[in-house]
């Protein structure tokens, strides 16, 4: 444990923790909405943001979270009026951030150099502001889904059944999206457009293989986010390895390593199980017939 | 056309004279309840009560007019008044790609109308906020592989009433187990929601929007993968959700016959002359499934 000691990596290992633990939760939630790729996309638009802060001479943190944060407008804007091509508008908003925010970085000597750690992430050099941010973020994210975690369930499921039992979609869905975009923006200068989509993707899509219920879901992505960040960390340290990279190469990892897991447990239960398999199917499972006070109806009304 | 619109005419009068009899109702009330004071007249205020009460029964839970809708530039709907009022069994039918599932958009209000008029009432019999349960046709989430198990999916039916951050109570839980049990999917409450057959995950459906207790029921298709003894046994279901809790059920439906016998009233979306579709309303003749007798 002698890496602790040292001042970046207790910072890197806290930021590392609250990125994990915010983005691994909203993972779960993009994934049933099916916008895995928006977290993706603004992390890129985030980066023409902080590319023109730079070039502006404007605090590159801030202006590439207000980007990204107007990004998630667009989106959510976009997706409503267009549902089923929101993918595709996505992938177009994403090419028109990474480029002109490559275009925008050769434009500013300033900020060149640090082009692929932008890309790659460096949360072993986070710095105060960024650490600050990140932490408020993760505080608003943590409130937003304790508190609206049964809207949510319900948005998330569907959006029409959620409309019509009374919910406020449109702003619960413009409030998720904002959200995003602000997680997003705040761990992007952390740990890197790669690891920002990893972190989000990979925990979430293993728990929702595996859960066998919603809460168990979030908790699953949680600690398999946390988990991965850990050793990722630990083994850059040891094996002296890009931390971005290792973390986001540990989570795979997990995943594959998670869904063999879960397909050797099926087989095992298939073998054990199969007696047990076979008297639930036998049970009955249709809409049981009220009474026989109906019966009548079948019959023309004749035993009125 | 002509009967159509001369009934159009009737319903308008009818509606002017409910919107008298209610003003009437409301100054009366008003000097009632003074009175009601002196001569401790308890009886006045209650039949009062009941006369409001049958007035609000009167009221129309759904009404559209003239409604026009289409998705693209064409209309696919054009002409639609239908009315709903409160404590009917009402099918929507019509062969394929006649709007059925439009229509039932439109009326709850998830897809606005370019011209015409569509409303739906705010309160439920119980003067409260009106619930209403949908169960669409499809629902994408159960393709994605949501994670959620049935017990858990049918409880957040429970999460329309009330705070966001409420307690669940046991009440809540006996509801849930209650519409579960009804159709029969109670055995299966701890199963993840993906590994159910089509006409089970249907189920569940019907099963979160029982869990809610609605004044409203609205069913795209719901009998669609259920065996013959499943369909007849949700009809049931409905009927006495209808008859015994007041309730207001819309659904669509191809299997008119099997459900004729249970049915208030059947709307029909027919081809117009020049390609769009209209709406027609016939009224079955079940005299003795009326409310009042």
């Amino acid at each position: 444990m002698e890496m602790l000691h040292y001042d970046f990596m207790q910072r890197a290992f806290f930021a590392g923790a609250l990125i994990a633990l915010i983005a691994s939760v909203l993972g779960v939630y993009l994934l049933l909405r099916r916008q895995a790729l928006m977290a993706d996309m603004l992390s890129h638009v985030s980066l023409a943001g902080i590319a023109a802060g730079a070039l502006l001479h404007w605090n590159p943190t801030a202006t590439g979270f207000a980007v990204a944060l107007a990004g998630s407008v667009a989106v959510e804007w976009v997706r409503r009026t267009y549902k089923t091509y929101s993918e595709i508008s996505i992938a177009i908003i994403m090419i028109g951030g990474l480029s002109s925010a490559a275009i925008l970085m050769s434009r500013s000597n300033a900020l060149n150099k640090s082009f692929s750690s932008y890309l790659f992430g460096s949360v072993v050099a986070v710095n105060r502001t960024e650490l600050i941010l990140m932490a408020a973020a993760a505080a608003v994210g943590a409130v937003f889904f304790l508190l609206l975690r049964r809207p949510l369930y319900q948005l998330t499921f569907d959006e029409d059944t959620a409309k019509t039992a009374g919910l406020p979609v449109k702003w619960l869905s413009m409030g998720f999206s904002v959200l995003t975009g602000m997680i997003v923006s705040a761990a992007m200068p952390i740990v890197g457009v790669l690891l920002v989509s990893s972190l989000i993707v990979l925990p979430a899509s293993l728990a929702i293989r595996i859960a066998p219920s919603f809460a168990a879901a979030v908790w699953i992505a949680m600690t398999v986010a946390l988990g991965g960040v850990f050793a990722g960390l630990t083994a850059s340290y040891a094996f002296s390895m890009p931390p971005g990279a290792s973390i986001a190469m540990t989570l795979l990892l997990i995943l594959l390593a998670g869904i063999g897991a879960q397909k050797a447990f099926v087989k095992l239960g298939k073998r054990i199980h199969r007696p047990r398999d076979r008297s639930e199917k036998e049970s009955p499972s249709r809409i049981p017939r009220l009474s026989n006070k109906y019966s009548y109806m079948q019959s023309g009304g004749e035993e009125k | 056309m002509r009967t159509a619109e001369s009934a159009f005419v009737r319903l308008f009068i009818k509606c002017k004279i409910y919107e008298y009899m209610e003003r009437i109702l409301d100054g009366l009330g008003g000097r009632l309840r003074k009175s009601a004071i002196v001569t401790g007249a308890h009886t006045v205020r209650s039949r009062l009560r009941m006369m409001q009460k049958v007035e609000v029964k009167q009221v129309q839970l759904a009404t559209m007019r003239e409604v026009m809708f289409g998705y693209a530039d064409v209309p696919c709907l054009e002409d639609v008044t239908v009315d709903i009022r409160f404590g009917e069994f009402v099918a929507v039918t019509g062969p394929n790609g006649a709007a059925k599932t439009t229509l039932l958009k439109l009326m709850l209000g998830l897809l606005r109308p370019w011209s015409g008029e569509v409303r739906l009432a705010a309160k439920g019999t119980d003067g409260r906020k009106l619930v209403v349960g949908y169960v669409p046709q499809q629902i994408a989430a159960f393709n994605s592989g949501f994670p959620s198990k049935v017990l858990e999916f049918v409880l957040s039916g429970r999460f329309a009433q009330g705070s966001w951050l409420r307690r669940l109570r046991a009440e809540d839980r006996e509801q849930a187990e209650r519409a579960l049990r009804q159709v029969g999917m109670w055995e299966w409450r701890n199963r993840r929601i993906g590994e159910l057959s089509g006409g089970q995950k249907q189920r569940i459906c019907i099963a979160r929007v029982l869990a809610m207790e609605p004044d409203l029921l609205v069913l795209d298709e719901p009998t669609t993968g259920m065996d013959k003894d499943s369909r007849l046994g949700f009809y049931e279901l409905m009927s006495r959700q209808v008859r015994e809790h007041g309730r207001t059920v819309v659904m669509v439906t191809h299997g008119l016959a099997e459900a004729a016998p249970y049915l208030d009233r059947v709307i029909e979306l027919r081809r117009k002359e020049d390609g769009g579709w209209k709406c027609c309303t016939t009224t079955s003749c079940r005299g003795h499934f009326s409310p009042a007798l």
